[in-house]
């Protein structure tokens, strides 16, 4: 078994974040062990976004060039931003119920969160559906870019509305970090550092892992369509 | 608010197995594609 640099690389960086918020990271005074499940939380709706606005922009270039690597780009990165998501789902509740006393509730940032998981899960079940390689690639280029106008909704959604959901303490518009909430202090600052940079080398290694995949298949479907 | 450090590592577990799990499909695919060479 061959694994590459970059997939070890980023198995020790996820690694090294573990165990920094397990023994190096203090615990937050009201919230108690359960805000850690905000290094894991934040780091995946983070690279979700990246993966998605990846798809969108892969998708836009290849309505324009028609490069298949281009799709191959898109769809990697697309099932890659769905396991983030799928993260970003089942931590959240989890951090919920210690805190709010609920998994879930339908407000704007959870419910907005979950309908785009269902849109990029669609686009996953969209390219299973169909054959024809450029049909399969102009289809799931529209669904690509539709689905990550839902971005900038939910990231403005705890701005926009009243929601359950905490506001970011880190990248807050200026005009809200301004005046208001206290700085992170800087144990949990660089843990918040680490864990964006170690999610994101994991989210490198599976796209690389992923587009190779979608390489060998477009090439083994190339050949069965002219034997 | 110590009983909530089940929900700590309940999440970082959840996490953990599904990053481990699509790893493997990841590694599994690609195998099943590539004939292991003779």
């Amino acid at each position: 078994m061959k694994i590459s640099w970059l997939s070890a690389t980023a198995a020790a960086a996820v690694a090294s974040t573990v165990i920094r918020v397990l023994a190096f990271t203090p615990i937050e005074a009201v919230q108690g062990p359960a805000q850690k499940i905000y290094y894991i939380h934040v780091p995946a709706a983070w690279v979700a976004f990246l993966a998605f606005f990846l798809v969108a922009l892969a998708s836009a270039v290849y309505l324009w060039l028609r490069d298949i690597r281009l799709d191959r780009f898109a769809e990697s990165s697309a099932e890659v931003g769905v396991v983030f998501t799928t993260v970003v789902l089942t931590t959240g509740p989890l951090w919920g119920k210690p805190i709010w006393g609920t998994y879930w509730t339908w407000d704007a940032r959870l419910t907005s969160t979950l309908f785009l998981w269902f849109i990029y899960v669609g686009y996953i079940v969209l390219r299973g559906a169909v054959d024809d390689p450029s049909l399969r690639a102009r289809y799931s280029a529209v669904l690509g870019i539709l689905g990550a106008f839902l971005i900038p909704f939910i990231h403005m959604s705890v701005y926009m509305f009243r929601t359950l959901h905490p506001m970011p303490i880190l990248g807050q518009p200026a005009a809200l970090a301004r005046d208001s909430n206290p700085a992170l202090p800087s144990e949990m600052r660089n843990t918040m550092l680490l864990a964006l940079l170690s999610f994101t080398l994991l989210y490198v290694a599976f796209l690389r892992a992923r587009y190779k995949l979608a390489t060998a298949r477009g090439i083994a479907e190339a050949e069965a369509r002219h034997a | 608010m110590p009983d909530n450090a089940k929900f700590f590592h309940l999440a970082y577990g959840v996490a953990l197995t599904i990053y481990t799990v699509y790893a493997l499909s990841l590694y599994l695919r690609g195998r099943r594609l590539r004939p292991p060479a003779r």
